[in-house]
């Protein structure tokens, strides 16, 4: 008698394989078996005309402190993830002094964008020690959790307030080594940190003031484990960035450790930018070293409001220098009737549409309500006026605060970007999973990259796809038993609709603590979802099980 | 020319979903390189060289990007 029946689906097996008739048993949490199976189960579920494939991993999120609340870090699990990687960037909740904690929080909502909320009513702060966080989420979840520990926290913990102002004394070096050796036996996958990142009043993160040495002691360690680098490098900065390949590739080499660096953009006003990174990973993977560039499928949406100056404007001369005015000038200059004539004559005979017609209003904000999710064009024939001077007059009978969007302004080249992702060097993730919530959906990547680059592009096929997001992402990271369908593998397992699955619209939702608000996407085409061989998500519907679990 | 200049300006969108601004550095060497500003730096940019547009960018020297100290 087995667990579960996966039955009559298409098995891809998430090894690149062709997908091939047949069904999934599980038992104790594990797979028992893949194939033509007679035996019987407790539960059957039916998988005719759907994909079998072992759950999608996320390697790059920050869900660190929704995992306190939310053991299923929705809606990533409803999109066929059954493993998120949190800690990235730098930053984790642990190890973390109570006294330390106002500062990362500060961090952690510069990247987040979480309500204060968030991390006073919504859990309790049990723990400092990397064990102790682990503990506090492990009650909880229904997904499984892989978690790096942070540069920055490790670094707060051993300095001090001095760990956002100087490089490390040899002592301190070894306490920090100390310290990452007792996250790693914890169940920490792997170290983060970043060259980029600021707090919460604009200082650079405390990973940033590390010397060469320090960040090389650290690796020693992750040596001792074989463990992950993660970090962000500089964006767009293609020379900083091959240096950064560099001296990651040096300290895989010499520690004997996986790398990788977080996010790798594709952009057209830097084109060669992502194409000469990927040449010298390719360089460095020759010599033996493993620099994992990581790229995400959705392209950068821009948005912005009247609200905040924004570069968005900045081919309008005219536009920069009124919205640049404090907000009192501003908001008088916009309601002036020749400075809004001048304003819309810039836009061309069409009064904006061209230029702004296609953008859309967000929501989450002051926007009514009959507006949210309408583009601008079809807001202008709502209110009968031209679209620059729907965008003017709608922010101003909003106080401003209407945001609006204009999709696909970066990484938007599909053409560009599918033969990138298919590339065997390059690890398909960089979701940012839990972050930026009230700037844009971090949910669905899986989604589009079955419908845009599978479907649509043909950039690669469905089980090479498959396999970039499961066993591809497993070796990586050296993820135990987990990414594909064999006798033995953990059972985390998804059924989709291969022709349907799919990011969903991306909406304004009110379920952050406090009702804060963040932008998410609801799956598309996912079916069921498994999770150690208990049904996670099914029907629309996340179910009681809690069966995630830390993996490493 | 004994110091960088300006010498191409364009929006890009940042990872965090802002519109920032990439400008091109023509160096001294005869060498050029792209530097991202994110869009606080980009607007502060723009301000201090009373630029109204990216091409009143141009010719600018790299210094105006650092903020007067
Ligand atoms: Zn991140």
């Amino acid at each position: 008698m087995f667990d579960v029946i996966v039955r009559g689906g298409t098995v891809v097996d998430g090894t690149g394989a062709p997908g091939f008739a047949g069904d999934v048993a599980v038992k104790d949490g594990r797979i028992a078996a893949v194939g033509q199976i007679s035996g019987e189960a407790r539960t059957v579920v039916d998988a005719r005309g759907r994909v079998v494939a072992p759950g999608f991993i996320d390697p790059h999120t920050h869900f660190d402190v929704q995992l306190l609340w939310d053991g299923a870090a929705r809606p990533a699990l409803e999109h066929g993830v059954t493993c998120v990687v949190p800690g990235n960037c730098s930053l984790s909740l642990a190890p973390l002094k109570a006294d330390d904690r106002k500062a990362v929080v500060g961090m952690f909502q510069q990247i987040e964008e979480m309500p204060p909320e968030a991390f006073t009513t919504a859990f309790e702060w049990t723990w400092e020690d990397f064990a102790g966080y682990r503990a506090a989420i492990e009650k909880g979840l229904s997904i499984n959790v892989a978690p790096l520990v942070g540069h920055s926290v490790i670094r707060l913990w051993v300095m001090g307030p001095a760990s956002q102002e100087r490089a490390a004394f040899p002592d301190e070096i070894a306490a920090m080594q100390a310290l990452l050796r007792e996250c790693l036996k914890a169940g920490a996958v792997g170290l983060s940190t970043s060259f980029v990142d600021l707090d919460a009043h604009g200082k650079p993160v405390p990973s940033r003031y590390a010397q060469f040495d320090e960040l090389d002691a650290l690796c020693a360690v992750l040596g001792e484990f074989g463990r992950m680098l993660q970090v962000v490098p500089e964006f767009y900065a293609t020379d900083i960035t091959i240096a950064r390949i560099d001296q990651l590739a040096e300290l895989s080499i010499r520690h004997g450790i996986p790398t990788t660096f977080s996010p790798l953009f594709d952009t057209l006003a830097v084109p060669d930018n992502a194409e000469r990174a990927i040449a010298r990973v390719e360089e460095q993977f020759a010599r033996g070293a493993r620099v994992w560039p990581q790229m995400q499928t959705r392209p950068i949406d821009i948005s912005f409001s009247l609200l905040r100056p924004s570069l968005f404007f900045a081919r309008l001369p005219r536009w920069v220098r009124i919205l640049r005015q404090p907000l009192e000038q501003r908001v008088a200059a916009l309601t002036d009737p020749d400075t809004r004539a001048k304003m819309l004559a810039d836009l061309g005979p069409d009064g904006g549409e061209a230029m702004f017609g296609r953008l859309v209003a967000r929501g989450g904000d002051a926007c009514p309500p009959e507006y949210v999710g309408k583009t601008l064009s079809e807001i202008a024939r709502l209110r009968g006026q031209p679209a620059g001077l729907a965008l003017i007059k709608l922010s101003l009978e909003n106080g401003l605060d209407v945001a609006f969007l204009s999709a696909s302004q970066g990484h938007q080249s599909t053409d560009r970007i599918g033969p990138m992702l298919a590339h065997p060097l390059v690890h398909i993730g960089a979701s940012d999973g839990g972050a930026h919530l009230a700037s844009f959906s971090t949910y669905g990547d899986t989604g589009y990259l079955f419908s845009e680059f599978v479907r649509k592009a043909g950039a690669m096929s469905l089980e090479k796809a498959v396999a970039k997001i499961t066993s591809e992402t497993a070796d990586i990271w050296g993820l135990k038993d987990r990414g594909r369908l064999a006798p033995g593998q953990c059972a985390d397992i998804v059924v989709f609709d291969a022709d349907a699955i799919d990011r969903g619209d991306e909406l304004p939702a009110f379920d952050m603590p406090g009702d804060g608000m963040r932008y998410v996407r609801a799956a598309r085409g996912v079916d069921t979802v498994l999770v150690n061989g208990e049904v996670a998500y099914a029907q629309g519907a996340y179910t009681a099980s809690r069966s995630g679990v830390v993996c490493v | 020319m004994d110091e960088a200049v300006i010498v191409g300006a364009d929006i890009v969108a940042g990872h965090d979903g802002t519109a920032e601004l990439v400008v091109r550095l023509l160096h001294p060497d005869g060498s050029e390189h792209p530097v991202l500003l994110d869009e606080d730096t980009g607007l502060k940019l723009m301000e201090a060289c009373g630029a109204a547009s990216l091409e009143d960018l141009y010719g600018q020297s790299w210094r105006r990007i650092v903020p007067e100290s």
